[in-house]
């Protein structure tokens, strides 16, 4: 007995506790919501039962699975969507990957000047609502298609764009990766970071050139880096919704959230699910593929506690110019369309660019019914309802980004540490899992899931906590997929070394694990904390006038056309989120000059 | 769960028909509408979810006047009835009315079930219409047909809705994506209700029967209407501005985009007119709803909210524009509109129960030519 209960005792090792609790805390935060989703497919929703006869609201069925997949119009309703999504998500998975590591690389591994500067930047994209480069393409190179102003390009040279550049796959999957390179920079930079400079010298004595060295050393260290940003880059591609519509639809180039969305909006949940369904599954074979690949890898132990700092490569006199190419890149997708955003807010009436028009009225001007738009709105920042919400989404922001960054040190540690074992596989596909759910489908699940008490969980309805909740699962795979590759590249020896001296495992990830890979979990909490600032689809069906975000409350001005309010909102946030950034940087002492910059 | 569920359900119906028999009984016409006043103050606050933006310059009027506190969430079509929807399942009653659009889905999720009843305020019982009473509406909202001025000045380019799918408007109409407008499949219903309507109309064009391919002249036109290489958009605010942009060679037409846009025509320099000779019908009309909640928690302060929309005062953050109409006829339509009268009778609107039973046929017509 003695014997048995000590060895039971013995294999509660802290990785297997914490692979325990996670497992039955994601399992109802994602199992239940997802088998929920899957279950409505199988039903018969209110206005679906004109469609299927004889049928009765909340009777099982098959009509909606026959109807997609099988029937004479399948090739419309469902695979040419599907087609075009996964064009769409590979296509721009692998630019994004490519801009994204190219950046990292030139950042942390060259001697490039202006890092800093660059390295701040190129996360900008992503704060910025994924439409303004959309419309910023559209402004750019419309053709006569869609009528209204000539676009800019046209105006200047006298060349039509042909349809396929200016509508489409192209400029979606152009538009799409410039939007979302920042994940490559970011995770991808970390990686590189960490990679033990005494690889590469000893590879360099041995005469290795330096494309074989990137090729042969860098590019496999770096692979478990590379998979993470392709899968989250393509998962959000695989349910990007408002770019797609906005390019796609002059060309009648549709995806599968256009189906999702549809279904929804023509009240046939049961039907839009399916399209949902379809993108957890695309999503999940990637996510299967990168196992396969990384799974059956050695694992590449990159800090074994004996690590010198990687040495820079020299550009030579290159430097410059590749930076000025860099800074071009950044000024053409950065700022040009915040530039584009600002100007709208300082014009009295919209579209019309002279001085005359100029005004601060949209920022600090009195509520009036005669001065401009004619709001009767007050300047945003007197306007206190703005104000607080925005308040609200901070708030929201940082404390997903902390719990995130937490739970992503802790699960992504209990994945590599056990390695090998069916818990850490499920654990590391559960927690991707919420990432695949559409947004939309995933805020009205919840909802149902938290509207009333269910055991020993309170009605959460209407609180902050449940959208800290709702944010946290939703953004986990970010902060887990930083603290895989974190982990993963820390040796076993270092644990153990501190073991050996004594040290409890809270000392152990508090004064080892943590602060060696400091950079990448500080990526793995930014990316929620951007992401949080932006939500609006999951979040709109939970908050309440108390809860009121700054992108829920922005709704209200954008259907009514008041562009100045909503773009004013957009550029508080991006000031707000590059601030934070920059300061929390320094005190987490990941700051440029030793963190991205290598 | 679902026992549950079903108890819950029925326990909401029975409520829902106790009150709906009291509102349309004995009680709608002997209420004491100063008790209600008294009990409204009393109350003090009401959660109002609205689809509308204005509803929240509404709110605060209407606080300033009566000092009962309105707090407005802001929601899109849909997400508005999934919420109320979801929330009415789970037994979560925090909303006191709605503001609601898309009424064929709105019914049937909310008013059906018993979720949302409707409720006619003294003012709208005097003056309203029948037909704006079940449901009781705020307001209509018009869509129309536009062409550019500039490129048309003298007449009217359009005279039937079958010219848009002729070569000569050949990808050049623009339309908001019916499959992601819930309001423009319930609008293209009533096209295959009155498929016969439609199909005189091409006989009266064109000088000779409309040949099909599709049931109906309806969904006919919806296919023509797409291989006629329509331009689909996702915002009307884009399409009225393509329209009525000032030196375009070869600008586009719209369809279906909300006559509203035309009162910042002249601030934008917008050369652009609806079009007053497209037979059948000019475009469509559709209703914004008030629904109060079955468990309101504050069910007099929403009824004299309601009270307060029926007038004109409280129309007001709505009246000022085109497009947008009071059933109110003491209403004066926007300076250059019509009265909703003219509308009603030169534009379609849909038939709810026909509607409800049809746009999924609608969406699929859509759907099969649009994503092909």
């Amino acid at each position: 007995m003695r014997t048995a209960y000590n060895r039971f005792r013995m294999s509660l090792t802290p990785q297997r506790i914490l692979s325990v609790l996670f497992i039955i805390g994601l399992g109802y935060l994602v199992i239940v919501p997802l088998f929920l989703m899957l279950r409505e497919t199988f039903i018969v929703h209110p206005l679906e039962r004109f469609q299927i006869p004889g049928s009765q609201v909340g009777e099982l069925t098959l009509a909606h699975w026959k109807r997609t997949l099988f029937s004479e119009n399948a090739y419309a309703f469902f695979y040419h969507p599907l087609l075009n999504t996964l064009k769409i998500a590979f296509g721009m998975s692998f630019l994004a990957l490519a801009i994204g590591a190219l950046l990292a690389w030139l950042v942390v591994r060259t001697d490039m000047p202006m890092k800093g500067f660059i390295a701040n930047a190129a996360i900008i994209p992503y704060i910025m609502p994924s439409w303004t480069l959309a419309l910023a393409w559209i402004t750019l190179f419309k053709n006569e298609r869609i009528g209204g102003d000539q676009g800019i390009f046209s105006a200047l040279t006298g060349i039509e764009t042909p349809d396929w550049f200016a509508y489409g796959t192209f400029p979606i999957i152009i538009t799409l990766s410039l939007h979302y390179f920042p994940f490559g920079f970011m995770l991808i930079g970390g990686a590189l970071r960490n990679i033990d400079a005494q690889l590469e010298e000893s590879a360099e004595l041995l005469g290795a050139s330096r494309p074989t060295i990137l090729r042969r050393i860098v590019m496999p260290l770096a692979l478990p880096a590379i998979f993470s940003t392709f899968l989250l880059t393509f998962s959000r591609g695989l349910g990007t919704f408002g770019t797609p519509a906005f390019l796609g639809g002059p060309v009648r180039e549709f995806v599968l959230s256009t189906s999702l969305y549809a279904n929804l909006i023509g009240q046939r949940p049961g039907i839009g699910y399916i399209a949902a369904v379809a993108m957890i599954l695309l999503g999940v074979l990637v996510l299967y593929m990168d196992h396969k690949i990384i799974g059956t890898r050695r694992s590449f132990v990159t800090i074994s506690g004996k690590g010198a700092r990687a040495g820079l490569v020299a550009l030579g006199r290159w430097r410059w110019v590749i930076a000025a190419g860099v800074v071009i890149f950044i000024l053409g997708t950065i700022v040009v369309p915040i530039c584009a955003l600002a100007i709208d807010t300082v014009m009295l009436r919209p579209g019309i660019y002279a001085w005359e028009n100029f005004t601060w009225h949209y920022w600090i001007g009195d509520a009036s019914l005669n001065i401009g738009l004619g709001t009767g709105e007050p300047g945003i920042l007197r306007n206190s309802q703005l104000m607080s919400a925005l308040g609200n989404t901070m708030k929201l922001a940082v404390v997903v980004a902390v719990v995130t960054g937490i739970l992503g040190i802790l699960v992504g540690y209990a994945i590599v540490r056990m390695r090998g074992n069916w818990i850490s596989q499920a654990l590391d596909q559960m927690s991707f899992l919420p990432y695949l759910m559409p947004s939309i489908a995933l805020g009205a699940i919840f909802l149902a899931m938290f509207a009333v008490p269910r055991g020993p969980i309170p009605s959460l309805h209407g609180s902050f906590l449940l959208l800290v909740i709702v944010c946290t699962v939703s953004y986990l795979p970010y902060a887990v997929k930083a603290g895989v590759s974190a982990m993963r590249q820390i040796g076993p020896e270092l644990e153990e070394a501190a073991l050996m001296a004594g040290a409890s495992w809270w000392t152990r990830m508090r004064r080892v694990m943590i602060p060696v890979q400091k950079s990448t979990y500080f990526s793995g909490m930014l990316l929620p904390f951007i992401s949080v600032t932006r939500e609006l689809s999951l979040l709109i069906l939970l908050v309440t006038p108390a809860t009121q975000l700054a992108t829920t409350i922005t709704l209200r001005y954008t259907d009514r056309g008041w562009y100045p309010y909503t773009n004013g909102m957009v550029l508080l946030l991006i000031i707000i989120v590059v601030t934070s950034t920059v300061i929390s940087r320094r005190v987490m002492g990941t700051n440029i000059a030793k963190g991205l910059g290598g | 769960m679902l026992n549950k569920k079903i108890t819950r359900t029925c326990a909401a119906a029975v409520t829902a028909m106790g009150i709906a028999l009291g509102a349309s009984g004995a009680a709608a016409q002997d209420e004491d509408w100063a008790q209600i006043e008294a009990a409204a103050k009393e109350e003090g606050a009401l959660l109002v979810y609205s689809t509308t933006s204005r509803t929240a310059k509404a709110a605060e009027n209407f606080s300033a006047m009566t000092g009962i506190n309105v707090e407005v969430v802001r929601l899109g079509e849909q997400d508005l009835i999934q919420r109320t929807y979801q929330e009415s399942v789970a037994g979560v009653h925090d909303v006191d009315m709605v503001v609601a659009e898309d009424w064929v889905a709105a019914r049937e999720l909310l008013a059906n079930p018993g979720y949302m009843i409707n409720y006619v305020p003294p003012t709208a019982r005097e003056l309203f219409a029948e037909e704006d009473k079940d449901p009781l509406v705020l307001g209509y909202i018009g869509r129309v047909f536009g062409y550019n001025t500039e490129k048309h000045p003298d007449a009217d380019p359009l005279s039937s809705v079958w010219d848009l799918t002729t070569e000569e408007f050949r990808g050049r109409v623009m339309i908001r994506d019916v499959a992601i407008t819930g309001e423009h499949q319930n609008a293209l219903t009533e096209w295959v209700r009155r498929s016969d309507e439609l199909a005189a109309d091409y006989e009266r064009r064109f000088g000779k029967p409309l040949e099909m391919t599709e049931d109906n002249a309806g969904l006919e036109f919806i296919k023509r209407f797409l291989e006629n290489d329509a331009i689909i958009m996702t915002s009307d605010t884009k399409i009225s501005e393509a329209v009525g942009a000032p030196g375009q060679d070869n600008p586009p037409y719209g369809m279906f985009y909300v006559y509203s846009k035309h009162r910042d025509a002249p601030l934008q320099g917008l050369k652009i007119s609806d079009s007053r000779a497209i037979q059948p019908t000019l475009g469509y009309y559709y209703p914004i709803v008030l629904q109060l909640s079955a468990n309101a928690k504050h069910p007099n302060a929403a009824k004299v909210f309601m009270e307060y929309l029926s007038t004109m005062e409280g129309f007001a953050p709505w009246a000022d524009s085109p497009g947008v109409y009071s059933p109110n006829p003491n209403q004066v339509p926007f300076e250059g509109d019509m009265p909703l009268s003219w509308w009603k009778e030169k534009m379609w609107h849909y038939d709810r129960d026909f509607a409800a039973e049809n746009r999924g046929i609608v969406l699929d017509t859509w759907l099969k030519y649009a994503q092909r």
